[in-house]
């Protein structure tokens, strides 16, 4: 007994320095959009903020300013890119799941393979097809691209949450003369709701960290997603530290969020789509 | 299919027969329900994936840059050159971006899955805070990688940055380092960021992994006597493997294609010591509007990809029958 309660503390001892280590650079990242530039360059430089200053901030939400614009071209790209892809994903793991037929595995095996293709083999025809469909410096360009991040992943989780569905319930529905279709719909979705909100989860924080299509496919600062935004801005205030990092606050504050309220979803979407496929 | 049918007619039985083929009837027409539910996400992925993919290679295989791009006349089929120019050319860095992405796949796996392995190995464990604390470590992977690369650009600054402030403190260093302003410490630093981005990912499914260990083993391997270093490498290591496979393949096209964090960070530079496949083909297309040679790059980065992902695939379908 004593022994283990003294393992159990020598274990919280190295929890609690792993959690310090890891989130430091978040820390770090706080404080120094809460410091002057004169303190962030002092040799060495405090570890907390001695002159503690919002300045950084409330220049985020300046009218001259391009991170409120660019929070919400991210948020109607992102919330779009997922709507397409948890719309079209549903079905297709369904599918996927619940059906025996011929070209099936060869169809999971693309799923999979999708996953894996780097963005840069896609870009130059994406931008051809986007330059002659006129899509360019539209919102829809970078949806329609990270729409494509969003369902293969989305595919290969909600296939597993359908697979863990008793056949029975299926079975069942027919019985009472569902047709495939409201059985889907009156049965299935809402027992797959968790993999759903897994998929979408997924599908927005892809298309919200997208930064290559952003740059590629959107020139007009007005239509930007925020991270090419901030991409920019570093390019032009080299080493303005504090207003920087008070903008990548801005930038992942919605993934933040989603952390803290989804945190379970997202432990699951993460060891189901990996290691099951 | 032809052997199965030919076994039932040989068979005495005609009433199972019969209804073999009425199930199989309605297999087919289930069948094609399922496909039915699949077609929009393929036709999606078919038109924004699989036809790029198609012309990109065809893109490889011709001569457009800056000067011909709007005019297809001017366009010609020239077949691998573009290949054979980017491992041939002088002023190519295809070879060694090759060299670098290994560099900084293997670091950075190397690392990520040494402490990925070591945290969940503790966070298998229960303890005070274990929940919490395993939870808390899983937000690097989450942020967006352009404002990860940002942080651990202002982390590596010569000046204010906390990374020399640190090193000097504790003696390792004397004089502030120019990480990003030379070219092997500008990869430790990209393979750093990159680690801390991973760790979580790694952590995870090996974690996942532990769960599936029967407490048994662990409980006769005590009985036998074996310390925990013999239980680690006699028993959780093997029984594990698959998830650890699953880690290392996963992990290595995932790192490979890292485009974001270096782009943020270094941007390839200083003079290509951190240039990556995938930066190397971003700056053909469109900085240097050699389309075909940006497509080209592009193809042996997604060559190379394929066959590990290839290797992945396998590992999965022997691992679950249920595909």
């Amino acid at each position: 007994m004593k022994k283990e309660r003294r393992e159990n503390s020598i274990s919280f001892f190295f929890g609690l320095i792993i959690f310090l280590v890891l989130l430091f650079p978040l820390y770090w990242m706080v404080v120094t959009a809460l410091k002057t530039q004169v303190e962030i360059f002092e040799v060495p430089t405090p570890l907390w903020p001695r002159n503690l200053t919002f300045e950084a901030f409330i220049g985020q939400f300046n009218s001259s300013s391009s991170t409120l614009q660019g929070f919400k071209n991210s948020f109607i790209i992102a919330t779009s890119a997922t709507a397409i892809s948890t719309a079209l994903s549903i079905p297709a793991s369904y599918g996927l799941a619940r059906f025996r037929f011929g070209s099936k595995k060869l169809l999971i095996l693309f799923f999979l393979m999708m996953q894996m293709l780097p963005a840069t083999l896609i870009l130059t025809p994406l931008y051809i097809m986007f330059s002659k469909l006129g899509l360019l410096n539209s919102y829809l360009a970078p949806i329609i691209a990270d729409a494509t991040l969003g369902i293969p992943f989305s595919i290969i989780i909600l296939r597993t949450y359908f697979l863990s569905i008793p056949k029975e319930l299926d079975e069942a529905a027919a019985i009472d003369g569902c047709s495939p279709f409201t059985s889907f719909f009156k049965v299935m979705l809402p027992i797959a709701k968790p993999g759903v909100i897994v998929a979408a989860v997924f599908s927005f924080v892809y298309a919200w960290g997208d930064l290559i299509y952003g740059i590629t496919f959107i020139t007009d600062p007005n239509k930007r997603p925020i991270t090419s935004n901030i991409y920019n801005y570093v390019q032009q205030y080299q080493t303005l530290w504090n207003a920087t990092m008070a903008f990548g606050i801005v930038a992942i504050f919605p993934i933040v969020l989603i952390f803290i309220f989804m945190q379970r979803y997202i432990v699951s979407g993460l060891t189901n789509g990996a290691v099951k496929a | 299919m032809l052997k199965e049918l030919t076994l039932e007619n040989s068979s005495a039985h005609a009433k199972p027969k019969k209804f073999h083929i009425s199930h199989k009837k309605k297999l087919t027409s289930q069948g094609k329900m399922g496909f039915l539910f699949s077609v929009p996400a393929l036709i999606y992925m078919m038109i924004f994936v699989g036809y790029p993919t198609l012309s990109n290679f065809i893109l490889s295989i011709k001569n457009v840059n800056v000067f011909n791009f709007s005019r297809p006349e001017a366009q010609d089929i020239i077949g691998i050159q573009n290949y054979v120019e980017l491992f041939t050319d002088a002023n190519s860095v295809m070879v060694r971006a090759i060299l670098n992405t290994l560099t900084f796949t293997v670091a950075s796996i190397f690392f990520q899955f040494l402490i990925g392995f070591a945290l969940a190995l503790l966070f298998s464990k229960k303890f005070h805070g274990s929940s919490f604390f395993r939870g808390a470590t899983m937000i690097s992977w989450l942020l967006p990688v352009t404002v990860a690369g940002l942080l651990f650009k202002f982390i590596f600054a010569s000046s204010g940055g906390i990374a020399n402030q640190l090193l000097m403190s504790l003696h390792i260093i004397n004089a502030p380092i120019d990480w990003l302003l030379n070219g092997p410490s500008a990869m430790v630093a990209i393979v750093v960021a990159n680690i801390w981005i991973g760790i979580p990912f790694n952590m995870m499914l090996l974690l996942t992994g532990l769960t599936t260990v029967p407490a048994d083993i662990y409980e006769s391997a005590k009985i036998d006597g074996a310390n925990k270093i013999q239980t680690l490498f006699q028993i959780t290591i093997p029984v594990i493997k698959p998830a650890i496979m699953s880690v290392l393949t996963l992990g290595f096209v995932y790192t490979f294609k890292v485009f974001d964090l270096v782009w943020v960070m270094t941007k390839g530079g200083p003079i290509n010591a951190t240039e990556l496949a995938s930066t190397y083909a971003y700056k053909l297309s469109f900085e240097q509007f050699e389309f075909s040679k940006g497509a080209a790059s592009a193809n042996i980065l997604f060559l190379i990809l394929f066959i590990v992902g290839m290797f992945y695939i396998k590992l999965i379908n022997a691992e679950e029958e249920v595909m």
